[in-house]
């Protein structure tokens, strides 16, 4: 895996949050290189910076000092409208509360992503269909979010993280809201996403199953890493 | 994403919170029904109104001495009058060109002598359609011929002079040369409009027999009446017209003739224009509110939107959307409600006459019908669906500009 290029590079990475007068350190000083098909869990008690760092990571903050560094492009060189454009093209959000639009369908909410890409009706009714049919929705393409269950609900929104090839996925406690059953067969699915199109996966994670299954293991404590361990 | 998946998506945003959508919906049908009735009423009470004093006076567009109306003198005539009104006739809008001569009369019987208005014209030219008053004749008939030697006379007036039908009146004005001159006449006729300014004024003579009296030649007369199907184009007739004449004879359109009607028109528009532009400000208000609540709820949705690659503009771009179509389902809703009382009000109509008392309304002299009836002008109907489009899209503009400013790391919380 050494010789994958950093998909994601987080130099020298702070980050203070202004609390009325006082100024709360979230990530100090944080440095974290994660390369292109890694599977990695950042875990850490709360407070430790895991948001801030998925945050960062997902272009939905900006770090007070360093830089975040995502396909080599800095990110605090673009500018709202280019952030969402990379948002929309590079990264792939997987919520703990699903986050899924509620107006649309499974297959609209997996789809939502190309056409905002811009991407062919034909081609994307091929990919959502082929996408839906890997997470285990097959037949479920038309139920609006309220018909769905949680678990589906949360394979819909890997649908849709994953749908346009994103140079990462980030994944926000996955599995925190589903059962044990639901939880591994998302697990699966992440894995199996994982190493057949060789997407890379950055989830925050308590849930000691979703750390046994990581290939990486980034622990984070007052926002600095405390240990960084890789399984073969 | 194009435009017709925005389009859509909004659509369904819309039904989301359906009691807060229909309660927006119908205060915008509701203002569409206030709006068109208000609307409707005053385009057919002042368009009949104008009509109607068309045909009492000097038609939508007259032709007279230039200095007439300055200055109303028997002396100011036209001549040609023939030749006139046949260049009249030939413009398209034209429906129909009649000759009078107007002025003021003495009136004498036996018992009594009053001031009163005279009207002459040519019988075989006019109809109730060019003269109002010739709807009101209660007793006797209209003139056989425009030489008869009757006259007809408003009911009060002839109450006044104490005199009936067949009996004779003498007639006193003086000509153009300031000398007076007298005619006799036997009442032929009574009318009444409804107007008692005009019942107790007015007296009706045949044409050619005031000619003689007065010692006019055959083709002069004081006006030239000309009547249009639609009251609006007055001005652009009158400038069609005036260009075939030349600078002895002018070309004037009603609201100049007849001021006092126009201006009381004019007022009475202005208070229906303010009062629409209250409704319009009343569904703004309506509008804004559920678009801004429903913003402001969603937030986190357009937090999570904006992170999976929404940009601002888009979703900026989706409430506008969802302001669209507010108002293009309002204006559906608006039509359907709108419709059963529109009809109504245009056939059936509100009788006032209780209200109103035997004497009957009128204003500058001319008769207001005591049944209001609706009709609003298609180019009013298209300005309401035009104010209701801009209040409501106006009012959207600062919940989109909100929902394109969300922060997605204020809305969303990842762990």
């Amino acid at each position: 895996m050494n010789d994958k290029k950093n998909v994601v590079e987080l130099k020298n990475v702070v980050k203070n949050y202004q609390q009325g007068a006082v100024e709360v350190p979230a990530l100090r000083g944080l440095n974290l290189n994660v390369k292109e098909g890694e599977f990695t869990a950042i875990c850490g008690p709360s407070g430790s910076g895991k948001t801030t760092a998925l945050n960062l990571i997902g272009a939905l903050d900006e770090p007070t000092n360093g830089n975040v560094i995502l396909e080599g492009t800095d990110l605090s060189t673009l500018n709202r409208s280019k952030l969402s454009i990379i948002r929309r093209d590079r990264i792939g959000f997987v919520f703990q509360a699903y986050n899924l639009v509620p107006v649309l369908t499974a297959y609209e909410n997996a789809e939502i992503v190309l056409a905002l890409q811009g991407v062919k009706a034909s081609e994307r009714k091929e990919r959502v269909e082929s996408l839906l049919k890997e997470v285990g929705l097959d037949g479920m393409e038309d139920r609006r979010p309220d018909q769905l269950s949680g678990g589906q609900q949360q394979r819909v929104a890997i649908a849709r993280a994953i749908a346009s090839d994103p140079a990462v996925v980030l994944a926000d406690e996955p599995t925190a809201n589903v059962d044990s059953e639901t939880a591994e067969k998302i697990l699966e699915i992440m894995l199996k996403l994982n190493q057949e199109r060789e997407a890379t996966f950055i989830f925050s994670t308590h849930d000691p199953r979703v750390m046994e299954r990581a290939r990486r293991i980034v622990r984070l404590v007052d926002g600095q890493v405390q240990s960084d361990e890789v399984r073969n | 994403m194009s435009s017709s998946s925005l389009a859509s998506m909004a659509w369904r945003n819309l039904w989301r919170n359906r009691r807060r959508t229909i309660i927006t919906l119908s205060s915008i049908s509701f203002g569409i029904l206030l709006a068109v009735l208000f609307t409707g009423l005053g385009d057919r009470t002042y368009g009949s109104m104008i009509d109607l004093a068309a045909r009492m006076g000097g038609g939508h567009v007259t032709l007279q001495h230039p200095g007439y109306l300055e200055a109303p003198s028997i002396k100011k005539t036209i001549r040609d009058v023939d030749v006139k009104a046949a260049a009249a006739l030939k413009d398209h809008d034209v429906t129909h060109v009649v000759t009078r001569i107007t002025g003021f009369v003495m009136l004498s019987t036996a018992s009594n002598n009053t001031g009163a208005f005279f009207m002459a014209y040519d019988p075989e030219m006019e109809t109730k359609k060019t003269l109002a008053v010739l709807d009101g004749i209660v007793e006797g008939n209209n003139f056989a011929s425009s030489t008869d030697s009757g006259i007809i006379l408003g009911k009060s007036l002839a109450e006044n002079l104490n005199v009936q039908m067949g009996k004779k009146v003498v007639y006193t004005l003086s000509d153009k040369q300031g000398e007076i001159v007298t005619g006799l006449a036997r009442v032929s006729g009574i009318v009444t409009t409804g107007a008692p300014s005009i019942d107790s004024g007015l007296c009706l003579l045949p044409i050619d027999t005031v000619r003689k009296v007065l010692g006019f030649e055959e083709t002069e007369a004081v006006q030239v009446a000309v009547f249009i199907d639609d009251q609006r184009k007055s001005q652009e007739v009158a400038d069609r017209i005036s260009a075939h004449f030349d600078e002895n004879t002018a070309v004037v359109p009603w609201f100049e003739s007849q001021p006092e009607l126009s201006a009381f028109i004019t007022m009475k528009v202005s208070g229906t224009t303010f009062f629409e532009i209250i409704i319009m400000i009343l569904i703004a208000a309506g509008i804004f509110n559920t678009l801004f609540v429903s913003v402001m709820e969603r937030m986190r949705e357009f937090g999570i939107m904006m992170a999976i690659g929404f940009t601002p503009g888009r979703l900026f771009r989706l409430v506008m959307w969802e302001s669209l179509w507010l108002a293009l389902t309002g204006l559906v809703a608006g039509a359907i409600i709108t419709a059963w009382p529109y009809y109504y009000f245009s056939t059936t109509g509100l009788d006032m006459s209780a209200m109103v008392g035997e004497g009957g309304a009128n204003v500058a002299g001319v008769a207001m019908d005591p049944v209001m009836r609706v009709g609003i002008f298609p180019e009013n109907a298209l300005l309401i669906c035009f104010a209701v489009i801009l209040a409501t899209m106006l009012s959207g503009l600062y919940p989109a500009f909100k929902a394109g400013r969300v922060v997605p790391v204020e809305t969303i919380k990842l762990v």
